[in-house]
């Protein structure tokens, strides 16, 4: 049975269903931003964990080499001659198979049975008609280009079983058969394809080399890992399948932490309503709360009320952002596919799935937020003087004494916040957590100054719009116990639209002068994967107006720390401008770059391998481990971050790769760029099928993979600003339906419902300027410490801050249209105020 | 005295629905009150009194019925007429004051003026006027909730007369009022209404109050009858 006083408590929420559906509302959406977060996030990251475990199978070790993998006789000498059994050797590499990018997993079948029984169980139709293993095995070592892929693949590529196609490996066109297929069990297996090593070996032209070895050491015996180990040649290394994993999935963690951060933004926002919703529930309630009081209702069972009142709407809004939540994470699940596709590694993941854990975490923050939001206004009703009714202006004047130390605490959090940040080193976690430090101190600071604000602007309102414009901008500052909180919350959700706007936009601007400064050529030909073939680059240095070339070849290494780029550069005459370095001077760097054992490390590359001009770093090249003194650090803003750059002439001497995936075109003055286009395009039809562009263009995808990138930072700070429009909705409405009795009485004195409305109008306009102009400074501190302290911990990148007037204005712009539009209805509603209602309660 | 019919209402309706349940609250009213008089209006709670003076203040309409005040029938006049009409013509004081809280009390009254479109110079002479007619003077730049009660009603007179409306419409002006203090704020209105030559129609319980006025009248069962 529930007690009567909690029963008087919920029909006067019921009573007002309007606020009470935006209070649902507020925290619904901003627990619904958390769990879609999470959601995406987690599915990316199963579906990245589920396909690797596929791929890795029983594999507790793997075998690496340098930039073009383990030498194939490795293997043949480990099996062989030392007699290690439990070895897979692996080629794997991306191929197209009807324009779509699809991972090629070549296995060799015989020694795969005790690594990944998946790969000899593919359905293989017999002439018969039954399924035969017999079969799968006789084809792949029979019939170059049969493979086997997952049902779910075939049917996206559009194959069925025996269906022959093409398969496009560095530009290269190949033959490739359906043999058979995999059954839904093998989850984790969309977009691979699995082939026989030497087919994979031909297509992704490494002939004579794997890409790894796997190897599978029971109960990872100590003495049996040594034994390997002191059986590799130098330049192979012995890594742990798992740590493998972890390492690559780690790349996006940074990535997953700062969307996580956002989430938290909005849910923070959200708070702040739910503590606006209760607080006025609080505050129009004075009456019937001070009524329990009279009646024998103690402190405690009144605090209890409250926060039991609260927990049930966090419980109930919870729910329904669950719902929310996987519906929209649903949405954003593509877009974080697409952007750890586009900056990490390749995930195939169609739908999220929904886990306890997500499910608890809405909960828990839907019903933590509603308790922490409602603990403070619930704390203050309970000091209510239990007679019937309290006088709105000693609640104010309550609210306005308690301003100045609230405004006080709030700068001691901000200096809190600063130390947090100077103290915190490296971690990206304690720096997030200083900013919403930040956010909270100075929105501690924000009523105060709005006070003070609306006192000043009084004489100005005065004599522009006379007495009621006069109300209207001094009615802000008189009832901040009721706007005080929804300012605060529109103010933080336009300071986080500067912050990542400022950010983005720096970002952006950097990009651009990097890509204008790198992009030296006039035109680039290569292949995304693979090598261009030497005939093909030599005739098309030799097209005519093509001044010079530069080459480049991208590889990569790896060692426990994870992945990371080789990028070996062949300058043309005179383009060292390209590249900017950060350290010295750019003619002692130079000097030696080709002679010497010298590399340039990116920005990123430095930050997180801690290293600086000077340092020597040892990278596993051909002819084994090599130590090469770090000439200098350069800015790069590549999607593959972090990156070590090498001369040409070194790496062909330590790495016994003579490919080059990209070839830079110097035009001379006034050659046609779409004619060289065109001639790149004859010159390589049925040879090899390159990506040809022009400077301009690819600096314009670049941008675009850029801004798509950043789609989902927009669609989380707009899903903050809609969680405070709802804030500035439910505030003006509670606000307006507070006065009515005083609206009624301006109706009876004269005032026309035109007038009423428009004083309102004119408020809520005033509260989004304020709020706007409140919002600059902190959106710009914010900005600062995004580009200087987060994206710097998270990803290593260095961005100049550039504030463009213009984001400032259209935001303080923004705040006055959001908050015109959530008074749009209060302001109708307080003009239609019957005057009798005035009378009537007389 | 001045014989002119400022008020009259001619077989006015008013009733109201609550669920299928219909009340009439006025039931075929005729009545008429000349200029310059000051009317007592008695009734139980809940008779209509404050009906009445919602539809003489233009505030309500009638359902059948005509309600002419200073010559203008305000039953057919559209909401916004009604309300132009209020505001040059009718003056309000309430039971509860109803100052507005975020204006000083010359504000509150400043407020009638400039809606009345008086002029600042001739405001500020006016709000002077007024408050020391009302005996607060020195007390033009205090807020609503540092002023007694007696103070705030005082304020609502000043504000109601500030625009010198033909009519003014009081509600239980005392209703929130000590003895002493109502009986100070009754002689003040009496005499600055009757020092204007307005009309006024006053809501009281008060026999007292009421031996005042020119004339009672007493509101029962939707009926209006002098007293």
């Amino acid at each position: 049975m529930i007690p009567v006083s909690y029963q008087a408590s919920f029909r006067y929420l019921l009573r007002h269903p309007w606020q009470l559906a935006l209070s649902l509302l507020g925290i619904a959406i901003g627990v619904a931003v958390i769990v879609a977060v999470d959601l995406a996030n987690a599915s990316a990251r199963k579906a990245f964990l589920m396909s690797m475990d596929q791929v890795t199978g029983e594999a507790t070790h793997q075998l690496v080499g340098g930039t073009r993998g383990v030498p194939e006789d490795v293997y043949a000498r480990l099996r062989v001659d030392h007699g290690v059994r439990s070895l897979a050797p692996i080629v794997d590499g991306s191929v197209e198979i009807h324009d779509t990018v699809v991972e090629v997993l070549g296995v060799d079948l015989f020694a795969e049975q005790e690594i990944r029984a998946f790969t000899s169980e593919a359905s293989v139709p017999t002439d018969t008609g039954e399924q035969s293993q017999q079969n799968l095995f006789r084809a792949f070592l029979t019939e170059p280009g049969s493979v086997t892929m997952s049902a779910a693949t075939a049917a996206e590529l559009g194959l069925r079983l025996g269906d022959a196609f093409t398969v496009v490996a560095g530009g290269i066109e190949h033959r490739g058969t359906l043999l058979g297929t995999y059954g839904g069990e093998h989850g984790g297996l969309d977009n691979i394809i699995v082939t026989d090593i030497a087919t994979a070996q031909a297509w992704l032209g490494q002939a004579g080399w794997l890409s790894r070895i796997d190897a599978r050491i029971v109960g990872d015996d100590p003495e049996v890992v040594e034994r390997l180990e002191s059986l590799l040649p130098d330049g192979v290394r012995l890594l742990t399948a798992a740590g493998r994993t972890q390492a690559t999935a780690a790349m996006s963690q940074a990535f997953m932490t700062n969307l996580t951060a956002m989430s938290l933004l909005a849910l923070l926002v959200g708070i702040f309503l739910i503590f606006n919703s209760v607080s006025f529930s609080v505050l129009q309630r004075r009456g019937l709360i001070a009524v329990l009081r009279a009646l024998g209702v103690t402190r405690g069972r009144l605090f209890l009320m409250l926060l039991t009142e609260a927990a049930v709407l966090g419980l109930m809004a919870g729910i329904v952002g669950i719902v929310l939540g996987i519906f929209l994470g649903e949405q954003l699940l593509l877009l974080v596919s697409r952007s750890i596709n586009d900056l990490y590694f390749r995930v195939s993941v169609t739908e999220v799935s929904v886990d306890t854990l997500s499910i608890a975490k809405g909960v828990i923050a839907g019903v933590g937020a509603a308790l922490v939001a409602a603990a403070a206004p619930a704390v203050e009703a309970t000091t209510y003087e239990p007679r019937l009714a309290m006088a709105r202006s000693s609640l104010e004047r309550r609210a306005g004494r308690s301003l100045p130390y609230i405004a006080l605490a709030g700068a001691a959090t901000i200096v809190f916040s600063v130390l947090v940040l100077l103290i915190s080193g490296r971690d990206l976690v304690a720096g997030l957590a200083a900013v919403f430090l930040l956010i909270l101190g100075f929105a501690s600071c924000v009523p105060l100054a709005v006070r003070w604000a609306s006192k000043a602007l009084s004489p100005l309102a005065q004599s522009v719009g006379g007495t009621t414009m006069r109300m209207a901008v001094s009615g802000i500052g008189a009832s901040l116990s009721r706007t005080a909180v929804a300012i605060v919350a529109l103010a933080i959700a336009i300071s986080a639209t500067i912050g990542v706007s400022v950010m983005v936009d720096s970002f952006r601007g950097s990009v651009q002068e990097w890509l204008e400064q790198t992009l030296q050529a006039d035109v680039y030909a290569g292949v995304q994967r693979g090598a261009m073939r030497p005939d093909l680059i030599e005739d098309l240095a030799n097209i005519d107006g093509v001044s010079a070339v530069s080459t480049s070849r991208r590889t990569w290494i790896e060692d426990e720390s994870g992945r990371t780029q080789l990028l070996a550069i062949r300058m043309a005459p005179g383009a060292y401008a390209g590249t900017e370095l950060l350290d010295g001077a750019p003619e002692d760097v130079w000097t030696g770059w080709e002679s010497d054992d010298v590399v340039l490390v990116s920005e990123p590359y430095a930050y997180q391998h801690r290293v600086t001009a000077g340092d020597v770093i040892t990278l596993p090249t051909a002819r084994g481990d090599r130590r090469f003194r770090v000439a200098s650090r350069y800015q790069s803003y590549d999607i593959n971050a972090s990156a070590v750059m090498i001369s040409r002439a070194n790496y062909d001497r330590y790495f016994e790769d003579d490919g080059v995936d990209t070839l830079g075109l110097y035009l001379s003055t006034g050659t046609d760029v779409d004619g060289v286009i065109e001639s790149i395009k004859t010159i390589s039809q049925g040879r090899q099928r390159l990506r040809v562009d022009s400077n301009a263009k690819i600096r314009n995808l670049s941008l675009e993979i850029f801004d798509q990138t950043f789609v989902i930072t927009d669609v989380l700070y707009w899903l903050a600003t809609g969680v405070a429009f709802i804030g500035i909705l439910a505030a003006m409405l509670a606000l307006q339906l507070e006065r009515a009795r005083e609206f009624g009485m301006l109706r009876a004195l004269g005032m026309t419902p035109r007038q009423v409305g428009s004083m309102v109008t004119v408020q809520t306009s005033v509260i989004g300027l304020l709020s706007g102009l409140a919002a600059v400074p902190l959106g710009v501190v914010m900005a600062w410490v995004l580009i200087k302290v987060i994206n710097r911990r998270a990803f290593g990148w260095q961005i100049d801050m550039a504030i463009e007037p213009g984001i400032l204005v259209s935001a303080v712009a923004f705040a006055v249209g959001v908050s015109l539009l959530a008074g749009i209805y209060p302001a109708w509603r307080a003009g239609r105020n019957r005057p009798a209602i005035v009378m009537r309660e007389e | 005295m001045n014989k002119e019919i400022e008020i009259e209402l001619r077989a006015v309706r008013r009733s109201f629905r609550e669920g299928d349940t219909e009340h009439v609250v006025l039931d075929n009213v005729d009545a008429g009150f000349y200029r310059g008089e000051v009317i007592a209006l008695r009734g139980r709670s809940g008779s209509g009194k404050s009906t009445l003076l919602n539809l003489v203040g233009g505030i309500d309409a009638p359902d059948a019925g005509q309600v002419i005040v200073a010559g203008v029938d305000l039953a057919p006049q559209t909401e916004h007429a009604r309300t132009l009409f209020r505001r040059k013509h009718i003056g309000f004081i309430y039971q509860s004051f109803n100052l507005v809280p975020t204006l000083n009390v010359a504000d509150n009254i400043r407020l009638v003026l400039e809606l009345n479109g008086i002029s600042r110079d001739e405001a500020d002479e006016r709000i002077d006027e007024l408050l020391q007619a009302v005996g607060l003077a020195d007390r033009a730049d205090s807020y609503p909730d540092v002023l007694s009660g007696g103070e705030q009603q005082r304020v609502a007179i000043a504000r109601a007369l500030s625009h010198r409306p033909a009519v003014l419409l009081a509600d239980e002006p005392t209703g929130n009022l000590d003895e002493k203090t109502a009986e100070s704020v009754i002689e003040l209105l009496d005499r600055l209404i009757r020092g204007t030559g307005g009309t006024m129609i006053m809501a009281t319980h008060s026999t007292t109050i009421a031996s005042t006025c020119d004339r009672t009248f007493e509101l029962h069962e939707g009926k209006l009858v002098a007293a």
